[in-house]
């Protein structure tokens, strides 16, 4: 990954989780907030809802007290303390009592009760005369208390009603009278009901959740059918019935969220020892708002990461070219200098770490330069002496022949005249053959200085290198010497390169001669070419003394020899031959293990195209 | 506090009668007669069978038509339009010759023929022939009910007309026919049994036993029904109140037949749970009387012998029997006041032994709570004609006897299709200014000879 890729992605991720950061924090303080608020509004509504029931039950009961103390029910009260016994035949005359006081009084329920707990009038079931109110032992202790919830069964059905007992007392056999009005709809419609907030009732009747109990008062008769099906609730009112506790549970309508309401669920309960689940009070509140706000946030978070991660890519587009514009510009100019451009350089532009990290390069290379040409002209020095020396050692040798021959036939010309011409005959031979010397050691330096241009052509590299071992096959075997073995490896998939066969020959040549020279107690030779990566690989290894480190460095420097009679020239040679083929040379060795050496030579197609054209 | 007694009412409405007769005997012509009734029929033909008996309807017939013969006080047959007739062929053939001289409202003379055509739309099963001024009628079998038969309202000479206003032979003619609303009639002044008192009746159909009682009140009618647990309170509070003998069957009756000896079961746990004593103290308020019989007794002389106590633990064991309870509609009358009383107050008692009923007004039930105004006071009749209405097997006499009577009943209501609950007397209202009023032991009364007077008594 690029330095410029790294720094974008960590400004993304940088901002990204920033603002996935704030964004949480933001959602955990609405949330806390918003249930606060569910909260505080929740117990807002109980507060109402029991100051309206207290509100409700003191209506009742002052009712009731009025029905109690009425002429009717006292009459019916008096008459019937007169019979002897209480049969329905005597109270049949009151019997539809009930229900025109309940007409009047507004009641939804009213049962007058004798003494015996036996219903004489009902206004909810006048049907129901003559048979025992169901709960009467414990209505006739409440009957000088304040109201109660008191679940009443009716015709077909029950229903869940705020109740209260009052006792009209005439002689020993008091009347009840239980009158009440039903806790439904209109009840709860009487409560003022927050925004977003509703309020239902569960009459708990039965083994099981049952849609047709629920009353909310903002659909029709129930809402047992509907978009909002009763059945949600079935999970809160079954754990509410359960566990006979409030409970708060979320109700959700469709998959959207924000359908979704929490229910706090109240358990209202009856009187008695036992105080029975009669209802449960449901207080709803709409998620509406917190979800559409928790949207937004999520909005809004998506929009500023997003906005803000195409602003951190620009941004760290922008800045990372700023940074990585001179680092590139450094590495150009390394892999140029490493190129052998010595004298590249790169721009300043500033003050700061980079640009002194660009000044400091643009000092070492010029302190390369310098020590390069330093250098160069130390080599020159070294390598003028050195030709000095060569040329001094080689010219020295025949000199001396030279001086003495000449100092030989002084001599005899002064002290053996008679001698002379014979000694004069033998001299000029040795003063010939030396001068034959000089010129051919001045002729080698001379070849030297003269490499020919390579004339490319077709060349087989396999047959090339077999003609050069053939031309030495004489030699490798000549008596008087140990005899080296010449093997072939030749890799016969090589087609023909661009190269000069007579300067490829002649450096082939230089290097088996070399490898003889290593070998004089015999040896193997072995030649080998093969292909590596579109290029021509020639070896010649030996398997003679081998080269120290030293010499292998400085083995193809001209005129550098570890020869007794070399001129230091060969290997030189065939550097530059293999250099004006645009291959390269290079040499493995160790001491004693023999040596190789390598040429490279690529193939050049296109220049054997141009050569064949 | 004891049980109130009909036979009270009955005693004091003919003492209340009897007095204003007494007290103002010398009629009076002319004036017109307002009556108000909840029955709203649709058609005055006497022979129409779609229109519900009731006794409004056979009271508005006998105003207007004349059957053939009729029946006194003692249940004694009486000339009318026949003024003889001979039995012969053991009761199979039966002659009448009619009386001379009688004509139709329209004018026209009552003939043989018009009176058989018009027995012949009332009863299509009989064969009906004319011999020259009498009317002949044969039926299958020995028919020795024949002339309570004949003396039935429904059974009146009519002649039918396009204007769907029959014209008969009664004492009063129609002026005006608003079905199911009201009904003008004017006094025939040439009627055969001379012309009555009143001028006309007009009387106004459809309406609630509180509005007739509220136009008795305000002068604007003369006669009214009375619902029986309404009696009471009507006499207690000084108002002239006219009882007939208990004649109306208040019961339940099934839509279908016994299916299983489950259902059978079930059908008598239900007969034994419903507490006919309570049900009259309160909701019927002493009226009437507890029944398990088809026919009163007074009709019959041996009702009582069929309990009417409510026996829970018999009706529970009997529920017990069976495994399956289903749930029963119980049909009733959404314009009966009482009617959806008695129904919840039997659902209760029915949810004592174990059943479940679920009353309802809905047409469609398995049982319903129904009033059945008995069709005459021969029990024969009585007794058939309330059990053709049921659903039950024909009931055809076969002698006469109380035995036999006793007999046909008792079979009739082994098929369990009927419960009987109450026998109810037919109530009514008068204006104290109305005089010589009648109402005959069929429940249907009369205002042929009546005249309105000042009101004292």
């Amino acid at each position: 990954m690029t330095f410029r890729r790294k720094l974008l992605t960590v400004f993304a991720l940088t901002v990204f989780l920033s603002v996935a950061a704030v964004t949480g924090l933001v959602l955990a303080v609405t949330r806390s907030a918003f249930e606060k608020t569910e909260g505080q509004r929740t117990a807002a509504l109980i507060t109402q809802f029991q100051q309206e029931f207290k509100h409700q039950g003191e209506e009742v009961a002052r009712r009731v007290d009025t029905i109690a103390a009425s002429e009717p029910v006292t009459r019916m009260a008096t008459t019937l303390n007169g019979a002897a016994s209480s049969t329905p035949a005597d109270s049949a005359g009151y019997f539809e009592l009930a229900k025109s006081m309940a007409e009047s009084r507004q009641f939804d329920f009213l049962e007058l009760v004798d003494g015996h707990g036996t219903i004489i009038s009902s206004a909810q079931w006048p049907a129901k005369f003559g048979y025992p109110e169901a709960a009467f032992e414990n209505l006739s202790a409440s009957s000088e208390q304040g109201a109660f919830l008191k679940q009443e069964e009716l015709q077909d059905s029950t229903a869940l009603g705020l109740f209260a007992v009052r006792a009209t007392r005439v002689g020993d056999h008091p009347i009840y009278v239980i009158g009440g009005r039903r806790l439904d709809k209109s009840f709860l419609s009487a409560l003022d009901l927050p925004v977003d907030m509703r309020a239902l009732l569960y009459q708990n009747r039965g083994d099981h959740f049952s849609p047709d109990l629920l009353l909310d008062p903002s659909s029709g008769e129930n809402i047992s059918e509907g978009v909002k099906p009763a059945e949600k609730f079935a999970p809160l009112i079954e754990a509410v019935r359960q566990y006979n506790q409030e409970m708060t549970g979320i109700v959700h309508w469709s998959s959207d969220q924000a359908d979704d309401e929490v229910f706090h669920a109240i358990p209202l309960r009856g009187v008695g020892k036992e105080r029975p689940l009669l209802g449960i009070l449901l207080i709803g509140n709409s998620r509406r708002s917190y979800v559409e706000l928790k949207r937004h946030i999520r909005a809004s978070a998506l929009l500023v990461g997003g906005g803000g991660i195409v602003l951190a890519i620009l941004l760290s587009s922008w800045v990372a070219a700023r940074v990585t514009r001179p680092v590139g510009q450094l590495a150009r100019a390394a892999r140029s200098v490493a190129a052998g451009n010595w004298d590249t350089r790169v721009e300043v532009p500033g003050t700061d770490e980079l640009s002194q990290l660009a000044d400091s390069f643009n000092r070492m290379t010029t302190e390369l330069l310098t020590q390069k040409e330093r250098l160069v002209q130390t080599e020159r020095v070294a390598a003028w002496r050195e030709l000095a020396r060569r040329l001094a050692h080689e010219l020295k040798n025949p000199l001396f022949p030279l001086q003495l021959t000449v100092e030989n036939l002084v001599r005899a010309r002064m002290q053996s005249p008679e001698q002379f011409d014979e000694v004069f005959r033998e001299s000029s031979r040795t003063l010939l053959a030396e001068i034959s010397n000089l010129k051919a050691i001045i002729g080698r330096f001379s070849e030297f200085s003269k490499m020919p241009h390579p004339q490319l052509q077709q060349v087989s590299v396999n047959e090339l290198v077999r003609g050069v071992a053939q031309l030495f096959q004489a030699q490798l075997q000549a008596p008087g010497r140990e005899p080296i073995d010449c093997k072939f490896e030749f890799d016969e998939r090589l087609g023909p390169i661009a190269a000069d066969p007579e300067l490829l020959h002649r450096a082939l040549s230089n290097l088996v001669l070399n490898a003889m020279d290593a070998m004089p107690k015999g040896g193997t030779l072995t030649l080998r070419t093969k292909p590596y990566d579109g290029k021509v690989i020639i070896e010649i290894a030996d398997t003679g003394s081998g080269l120290t480190r030293e010499e292998c460095e400085r083995i193809f420097t001209p005129y550098y020899t570890s020869k007794q009679h070399g001129t230091g020239l060969g290997l030189a040679i065939v550097q530059s031959v293999v250099s004006d083929h645009g291959g390269r040379i290079s040499v493995q060795s160790e001491p004693g293990r023999g040596t190789t050496f390598m040429i490279e030579l690529p193939s050049n197609p296109d220049t054997l195209q141009g050569t064949k054209s | 506090m004891r049980p109130f007694d009909w036979r009270w009412l009955v005693v004091s409405s003919l003492l209340a009668g009897a007095l204003a007769a007494d007290a103002e005997t010398r009629t009076q012509y002319g004036g017109t007669a307002h009556v108000a009734m909840r029955a709203a029929p649709t058609s005055l033909d006497p022979a129409d069978g779609t229109q519900p008996d009731s006794f409004a309807r056979r009271s508005l017939t006998m105003l207007m038509f004349d059957t053939l013969v009729t029946t006194d006080e003692n249940e004694h047959v009486q000339a009318a339009l026949a003024t003889s007739w001979q039995a012969s062929t053991g009761n199979q053939r039966w002659q009448f010759r009619l009386r001379h001289g009688v004509k139709f409202h329209d004018g026209t003379p009552l003939t043989a023929e018009v009176a058989a055509a018009s027995l012949r739309a009332a009863n299509p099963s009989w064969n009906v022939l004319v011999d020259a001024d009498s009317v002949v009628i044969e039926r299958d079998g020995a028919d020795p009910e024949l002339l309570a038969e004949l003396a039935l309202p429904r059974n009146a000479i009519a002649k039918r007309n396009s204007d769907s206003k029959p014209s008969g032979t009664g004492p009063f003619h129609i002026v005006d026919w608003q079905p199911a609303k009201r009904l003008t009639l004017a006094a025939e002044e040439a009627c055969w049994r001379g012309r009555p008192f009143l001028d006309g009746v007009e009387v106004e159909m459809g309406r609630s036993f509180r509005d007739q009682m509220m136009a008795l009140d305000l002068g604007k009618a003369d006669w009214v029904e009375v619902a029986p647990e309404q009696s009471r309170r009507i006499s207690a509070e000084g108002r002239l109140l006219a009882s007939s003998l208990p004649i109306e069957l208040m019961a339940l009756v099934f839509t279908r037949d016994v299916k299983s000896a489950d259902d059978r079961m079930l059908r008598e746990s239900l007969a034994l749970s419903v507490e006919r004593g309570s049900i009259r103290s309160v909701l019927l308020q002493g009226a009437g009387q507890p029944a398990a019989s088809i026919l009163p007794n007074w009709l019959s002389g041996y009702a009582f012998v069929f309990p009417t106590d409510a026996d829970l633990p018999r009706a529970r064991h009997a529920r017990e029997q069976v495994r399956t309870i289903p749930t029963w509609s119980v049909g009733y009358d959404g314009s009966d006041p009482v009617a959806r009383l008695l129904a919840e107050r039997i659902a209760l008692n029915a949810r004592d032994a174990g059943l479940s009923l679920q009353p309802t007004t809905a047409n469609a039930a398995d049982l319903r709570l129904v009033r059945i105004s008995l069709a005459s006071p021969d029990p024969w009749i009585a007794l058939a004609n309330a059990a053709a209405l049921t659903g039950m097997p024909p009931v055809k006499s076969t002698g006469g006897s109380v035995e036999d009577l006793y007999a046909a009943e008792q079979a009739a209501l082994a098929t369990q299709r009927i419960i009987p609950l109450f026998h109810l007397p037919v109530s009514y209202a008068v204006a104290t200014t109305l005089k010589n009023w009648t109402l005959r032991r069929d429940g249907s009364w009369s205002l042929a000879d009546a005249w309105i007077g000042s009101g004292k008594p």
